[in-house]
């Protein structure tokens, strides 16, 4: 559920409401004193016609503002006799220019486009060049312009060029802002209506949007330069309408389909609008249904409703939004349906919702149960929703303010305010924000600009956009109407104002603390408006009481407390002793089977048989898997599965189960059904995770991850058992042979303070054994790749042969030198070993008696595995050390509910996670939903929704007779494939994945497909495994274009909506209670939250961090932020405190070294993760270079260290203090040992999960 | 709908202790059986939990009559499967409570005129899914049950046969909303008895006609003018008379979703 999804209304007295989604309430839209008389909205964007016949706009919701980059880059040319000057050759381009150097783009005339912008500093040089610095000029030199610019200047670079950067704000988010009016005298042509839409225009580039209006003489304009980076737009076009159409409304849909109502009842409606043609071709007229006169439309994207003067209700079938633009018929549709029901108003909102105002009571209703399946829905239900009790509805203070429409004095507004501040105790504590402007909230220009505005004479008035000069002349006497986009009134304080909507700290959410302020007070209402109202058909709104529960009431009377309390006493005879009374239904075990496919590993299936058998007093269960015939193929003790995570592809429901013990690889089953799917890995993860003990809440200190498929996963480090301060683990040696050699983990290395322990007998025939403790497995490249162990610390070897024991260290291959000891024990004998390690040297005790000590030569930290090799039976072994002793095979991730793209956690609970459509979760510390269930309580789940879009490539090659034809070479990809062409992808046979998906569009032609495209979407190529190239050229002898279809997914998880940025990347760190969010959006921002706190997980507001470029990956510790460009540079921010949050500046970090062999060449990176003294790199070639001795007095850390001991290649890597975890990318989940303050390397990976993994954070690891 | 879950909890937990004895004439053996002591929950049918009884009882009798059909007899009054365990008691010892129900098994001579035949389990689940889709179509016209799938009924019955609250009221919830625009059923599928066991089922309607909900009490006085100070027992209990019929069917109904109200 959007959290900026709001449903406007306009009551009897003009003003404006507004009634969330997520709320109950209708809240009173801040008062300008001035009604308004319509209201257009999109979420986010509000146009209004205000009762002073005038538009203005209401940008709000965002959280982040919008900014603009100006961008010029001045050129220079070398001449011979004055070095490089501004004089540039006739045919040169423009001193200050565009990129490209087509447009003039002098600084000095790049100006503000009207007051509702200003400036966040001043002209700034960019000082680097693809991630290089440059010199402090910031200059880049070339041979000629249309060049290669280099950062370096070499004797033939003939010219140079620098950009200049800075950055514009719309300043006046939050308020109302008028647009100028057409003519000078804005009485001249009054507006009679608006309306903004064009938001899901069919291929349009992201950000269009589109708005109408219509005049008080009866003429249609077109608001042109309306996106969501230009708000207010540039000026307004006049579009011509047929004679005799004097036109009363319009309507524009979310892909820009324009309907305009008549006076006369009748509806014409602008075709041919499309991308390229946002103002259309021609008026058509549409019939209107059989003698009734329309007074209201409204389009919606496959729907439009009309009300005729008669109040009936008309729906317009046949409308397609997608092809609205192309198709006559899509625009108009094809015929109209009566609707039940008398209403005078009508709005379509997101979806195709409906609301509309009654006829007889002038109540809001909403048209229930409408789907993409049935546009009409079934009924009407009326909105009862509580009302703010409004300040400003006594019609005396209606009177003070309108007085004042026009000219808002200061002096007039200071007064209204105190007047408003004499009853905030009611309200809410927004209006304290309001504060009496002073003159400098106004824009502040800067002398060069002021000079060149004298210059200027004022352009003519019709063209707006660039008149604000006009209200310079005489700045204390503006008006709101003549300040073209400017701020009205009191409310042009952009900054203080923020908290008025933002999503999560300000009016809309605190419904519970403000009970006392609503009451229900029967309010007419006089204009509905939908357009920024996103209702879930699934969970409607808490808008209606006639669904309301009658029986909370019932649990205080009289006769349900005598039932219950007879009930309770039934069997409470005193004479009767239950005890020798046997049970008729026993708990016992439960089975469950059903038929499915195994698997295996190159994909193919093989029927089986599962049974699951589950005994829950025992807290045992089996998996056995039988082959048809019912011979058993294995059978799995579910106590040693360490996960169920779902492994679907379309069509085939599948899940993965993990049982390291047993198996390299996870067990893949296929079931029959989707049903049968869920319902095996809900119960197979509710069985799994009481076996584990693990239930509910997923502990702060635990481990998150996420899988390909979406699940996300959980790990809690339930400690083991804890004897006299130590963490101890018993090994399974009994029975394993010895005489090959056994090895196994030392999970946590062996650090002083650790202990090894044997007991065993050894065999009568027996020359030698030895037991190794060894580090890790070492790639060696010779002449083909092997592994092999370097470092062997400490080798104790037993040898009958030469009477003697031999204790040696083996460093980087070669042997030490020995120390000999006599033999303790004899051959045939039990024995038991204990081998301490101390901070200096080893003790070792054969029979409980200390026998001899071992100076360490290499560090015991770096030992990860113990080897027993020799004639002898093993008893017991048993591993102890000072921290918790957790194998993979041990840990139990737990699904946990939701769909996410990544989960970032921090030390003291806090989580947050991205979807696939970039939106931003948190955890709300419950467990379960959508498949799941409710597997723990209900507590916490909301419902989720993710989007995700799905791309095929059609792929043509031009043949000399036909031109480009979808018939290719026999050689040649799939005519329809994925992006390598290897595999077939068509768009009829594309699937969902399950039947939680939908589709949510068409299949449509990408127009942004990188590389760029023509006006068809063909991008072009030479063959097929070519670069593209959106023009073609004479060479290209292939072309494709990529169609993309968008689908949603419904489900449930533990996790609720913060915020409504955009993100995709998202660091956590833990600072106490507090927390630090630092996160980058989706255009490459870094921002931090405000107000993050373990009672507080969603926090408050972001803030903004301006960035030089755009950004890819943040990561923060220790109020150390650190940032990856999207060209692979690293920054970190300078002077990141507690009280500054935000830092000052960003600094450039010296690149890491490629570290393939003999390479020096500087690579770029592609995330990062910061622990408490090292940041953790992932390269740009997928490896991974450690940053050591990151700290505060060190920002930038000391030098770039490269594993040694792998050529894996990773998608992801996160740390917290010693724990450090990676994704490689075969997609298995690793986790580096040997990480220690000294060797901030460590020593080696472990492999924990085999595959599909997708993403991991362990940033809330602890030593704690 | 049914959300009082203290109350929804009590009902289910709600359970008989019973003493079976063997009777007398089917003692094949010098040593006479130990009775056999047995908690039951109310909800549930002899069939399902008589299995362990059965077992400790066959090795008494003739093995001629090992295969026959068991039934079990309550002061001479041979008892139907077919109804609620809880039910049972209430109709014949409603009155005078005597705690543990002593129940007679039989091996022979079945009352061929009296009780159905049980073969097996399956036989209890196609009653009780009957009774289920019964009451439905009163409540909603089956349109509940048909919505469901086969695995959903399964959940039903397993729920029920292993004594699995959760597992059951994740289906039965359903059953128990109401549906359309005006809150409740539209009848109150409701069975009574008198002390002879005659059973009455009457089209019953949770409202009265001013839209208010209807009691107990206004249902005695609409079904039974001539006796207004009726009492109506289920689960053990009496029911206060002022208890709305919509809740008290969907919190006190049996698993079968009829409320079963012996009239005393």
């Amino acid at each position: 559920m959007s959290s900026n999804s709001l449903l406007f209304s306009i009551n009897n007295e003009g003003k404006v409401y507004a009634l969330p989604t997520s709320g109950s309430c209708w809240r009173e839209f801040m008062y300008l004193g001035l009604e308004f008389k319509t209201l257009s909205a999109i979420p986010h964007f509000l146009w209004a016609v205000g009762g002073d016949r005038q538009i203005y706009l209401h940008v709000h919701g965002l959280e982040i503002p919008i900014r603009v980059k100006e961008e010029s880059y001045e050129n220079e040319r070398w001449l011979p006799l004055e070095g490089f000057s501004g004089r540039l050759l006739p045919t040169d381009r423009y001193h200050f220019s565009s990129l490209d150097g087509t447009k003039d783009r002098s600084i000095d005339r790049i100006r503000l486009p009207s007051m509702a912008w200003q400036w966040e500093g001043d002209w700034q040089l960019e000082l680097t060049l693809d991630g290089q610095p440059l010199d402090h000029d910031g200059w880049s030199y070339a041979v000629d312009f249309p060049a290669q610019f280099g950062p370096t200047k070499q004797w033939k670079s003939c010219v140079r060029r620098r950009k200049w950067i800075r950055y514009r704000k719309f300043s006046a988010m939050n308020s109302w802002c008028a647009i100028a009016p057409l003519h000078k005298d804005p009485t001249q042509e009054p507006f009679i209506d608006v309306s903004i839409g064009g938001n899901q225009m069919p291929y349009a580039s992201p950000g269009t949007l589109s708005v109408w209006a219509i005049t008080a003489h009866g003429r249609v304009m077109y608001r042109t330069g309306v996106s969501t980076t230009s708000p207010e737009g540039q000026k307004w076009i006049n579009i011509s309408t047929p004679p005799n159409c004097d036109i009363k409304q319009i309507s524009v849909g979310p892909t820009g389909l324009v309907w305009a109502l008549l006076w006369t009842g009748r509806v014409i409606i602008r075709k041919g609008i499309t991308k390229d043609t946002l103002t259309g071709e021609a008026w058509l007229e549409v019939k209107s249904p059989n003698d009734a006169k329309l007074v209201s439309i409204s389009i919606g994207y496959n729907a439009a409703w009309a009300v005729s003067s008669d109040t009936r209700v008309w729906f317009r079938k046949g409308i397609e939004g997608i092809n609205a633009g192309n198709s006559e018929v899509a625009a108009t549709g094809t015929g109209w349906l009566e609707i039940t029901g008398n209403m005078v108003q009508v709005s379509v909102g997101i979806n195709d919702q409906v609301f509309a105002i009654g006829e007889s009571d002038k109540c809001i209703y909403w048209r229930s149960g409408i789907t993409p399946a049935e546009l009409t829905g079934k009924r009407w239900r009326m909105i009862q929703a509580n009302m703010q009790l409004s300040r400003t509805s006594s019609s005396a203070s209606v009177v003070s303010s309108a007085s004042n429409v026009k000219h808002h004095s200061l002096t007039t507004l200071s007064e209204t305010t105190t007047e408003k501040k004499s009853n905030i105790n009611l309200h809410h504590s927004w209006e304290e924000s309001h504060s009496a402007p002073s003159e400098h909230t106004l824009p502040v220009k800067s002398t060069r600009e002021s000079r060149s505005k004298a210059n200027k004479t004022t352009e003519n008035i019709d063209f707006t956009g660039k008149s604000y000069e006009t209200t310079l002349k005489n700045p204390r006497a503006w008006s709101p109407v003549r300040s073209v986009g400017s701020v009205v009134g009191m409310e042009a304080q952009p900054d203080s104002d923020s908290s008025v909507f933002d999503v999560d700290s300000g009016m809309f959410f605190d419904d519970e603390v403000s009970q006392t302020a609503w009451g229900t007070c029967d309010t007419t209402w006089a204009f509905v408006q939908a357009g920024a109202c996103s209702v879930d058909i699934m969970q409607p709104p808490h808008w209606f009481s006639d669904s309301h529960n009658v029986y909370n009431t019932d649990i205080t009377t009289k006769w349900r407390i005598s039932i219950l309390e007879n009930l309770k006493n039934r069997n409470n005879n005193k004479d009767l002793n239950l005890e020798h009374y046997g049970l008729a239904v026993e708990e016992k075990g439960w089975t469950r089977s059903c038929e499915a496919r195994l698997i295996n590993t190159n994909n193919s299936g093989e029927e089986c048989i599962l049974s699951l058998y589950w005994h829950d007093l025992e807290n045992i269960g089996t998996l056995s898997v039988f082959q048809p015939d019912g011979t058993i193929k294995f059978i799995l003790n579910l106590g040693e599965v360490t996960s169920v995570f779902s492994l679907s592809e379309p069509g085939c429901p599948r899940i993965a189960l993990c049982v390291p013990r047993q198996n390299e690889s996870s067990i893949k089953i296929q079931f029959i059904s989707e049903m049968e799917q869920e319902e095996w890995l809900s119960v197979l993860v509710d069985i799994t995770s009481q076996i584990n003990g693990v239930t509910g809440r997923a502990s702060s200190n635990s481990v998150w991850a996420v899988t390909s498929s979406g699940d996300v996963l959980n790990w809690d480090s339930l400690p083991s058992k804890l004897n006299n301060g130590a963490y101890t683990k018993e090994f399974q040696v009994f029975g394993k042979s010895i005489v090959t050699g056994f090895s196994t983990h030392l999970n946590n290395n062996f650090p002083p303070g650790s202990t090894i322990m044997l007991t065993g007998s050894l065999f009568d025939e027996i020359r030698r054994f030895y037991i190794n403790l060894q580090g890790p497995e070492v790639k060696k490249q010779r002449h083909k790749i092997e592994t092999e162990i370097t470092d062997i610390p400490f080798h104790f070897n037993v040898r009958f042969d030469e009477n003697a024991v031999v204790c040696n260290s083996m460093i980087f291959g070669s042997w030490g030198s020995e120390e000999r000891h006599d033999l303790p024990i004899a051959p045939g004998q039990e024995f038991s070993i204990k081998i301490i390690c101390d901070v200096q040297v080893f003790r070792i005790f054969v029979n409980d008696k200390l026998y001899c000590l071992y100076e360490h030569r290499l560090n015991p930290e770096n030992i990860t595995s113990i080897v027993v090799q020799g004639p002898l039976k093993l008893y017991t072994m048993e591993y102890s050390t000072t921290s918790v002793i957790i194998g993979a095979d041990e840990m139990y991730w737990r699904m946990m509910g939701g769909y996410l793209r990544r989960v970032e956690s921090c030390q003291n609970g806090v989580v947050w996670g991205i979807s696939h459509d970039h939106r931003v979760w948190v955890y709300t510390g419950g467990w379960g939903g959508g498949i799941l269930k409710g597997l723990g309580s209900k507590d916490g789940i909301h419902s989720m929704t993710d989007t995700q879009t799905y791309c095929i490539y059609e792929n043509q090659r031009w043949n000399p007779l036909s031109g480009y034809t979808s018939t290719g070479l026999p050689t040649d990809r799939y005519m329809w494939s994925d992006i390598t062409g290897k595999h077939k992808r068509t768009r009829e046979h594309t699937k969902l994945l399950s039947h939680h998906w939908h589709w949510i569009s068409e299949w449509m032609i990408d127009y942004n497909t990188p590389g760029g495209v023509d006006s068809d979407g063909w991008q072009y190529a030479t063959d097929f495994p070519a670069p593209y190239h959106g023009k073609k050229l004479f060479t290209d002898c292939v072309r494709r274009r990529r169609w993309y279809r968008k689908a949603q997914i419904n489900t449930e998880g533990p996790w609720v909506r913060a915020g409504s940025t955009a993100l995709i990347d998202i660091a956590l760190w833990s600072n106490g209670e507090d927390v630090s969010v630092w996160a980058i959006t989706l255009a490459g921002d870094a921002i931090y939250r405000t107000g993050v706190t373990t009672a507080t997980p969603t926090g408050l507001q972001w803030e903004h961090v301006n960035s030089p470029v755009s950004l890819i990956a943040v990561s923060t510790c220790n109020d150390v932020v650190w940032a990856v460009g999207r060209k692979g540079e690293i920054y970190y921010r300078e002077d990141v405190s507690k009280e500054k949050p935000g830092g000052s500046n960003w600094r450039l970090i010296k690149a890491p070294k490629c570290n393939y062999p003999y390479s020096h060449k500087s690579i770029g990176a592609k995330g990062v993760s910061l622990n408490q003294r090292s940041a953790w790199v992932l390269l740009a070639n997928s490896c991974i270079a450690v940053r050591s001795h990151v700290k505060k007095e060190q920002l930038d850390g000391k030098e770039w260290k490269y594993m040694t001991d792998c050529d894996m290649t990773f998608k992801h890597v996160s740390c917290m203090e010693n724990d450090v975890w990676a994704v490689c990318a075969d997609g298995s989940l690793q986790r580096r040992l040997g990480v220690t303050a000294e060797n901030q390397v460590g020593s080696s990976w472990q492999r924990v999960l085999f595959g599909a993994i997708a993403h991991v954070s362990s940033r809330g690891s602890s030593m704690e | 709908m049914a959300n009082d879950r203290e109350v929804l909890r009590e009902i289910w937990d709600g359970k008989l202790p019973i003493c079976f004895q063997l009777a007398q004439e089917e003692i094949m053996e010098i040593q006479q059986p130990d009775p056999f002591y047995v908690m039951v929950p109310r909800l549930s049918y002899f069939p399902l939990v008589t299995d362990k009884m059965k077992r400790h009882f066959l090795r008494f009798i003739s093995q001629e009559n090992s295969d026959s059909e068991m039934w079990l007899d309550y002061n001479g009054q041979p008892l139907k499967w077919h109804y609620p365990i809880g039910f049972l008691y209430d109709l014949y010892c409603g009155n005078d409570s005597q705690l543990p129900w002593n129940l007679t098994v039989h091996f022979t001579k079945f009352p061929e005129d009296i009780l159905l035949h049980c073969p097996n389990k399956d036989v209890v689940e196609a009653h009780y899914m009957s009774t289920v889709k019964e009451a439905d179509v009163l409540k909603h016209r089956g349109q509940v049950m048909s919505t469901m799938q086969k695995k959903d009924h399964n959940q039903l019955w397993l729920g029920l046969q292993n004594d699995k609250f959760d597992q059951f009221w994740a289906i039965n919830r359903r059953l128990m909303e109401s549906h359309g625009d005006n809150e409740g059923f539209k009848h109150i599928p409701v069975k009574m008895y008198s002390d002879d066991g005659i059973c009455h089922q009457r089209l019953v309607i949770p409202k009265n006609s001013d839209g208010t909900r209807k009691t107990l009490q206004q249902m005695i006085l609409e079904l039974y003018p001539d006796k207004p100070d009726l009492n109506l027992r289920t689960h053990g209990i009496v029911i206060p008379p002022e208890t709305p019929l919509q809740w008290l069917s969907e919190h006190l109904s049996y698993p079968d979703n009829f409320l079963h109200l012996c009239l005393c």
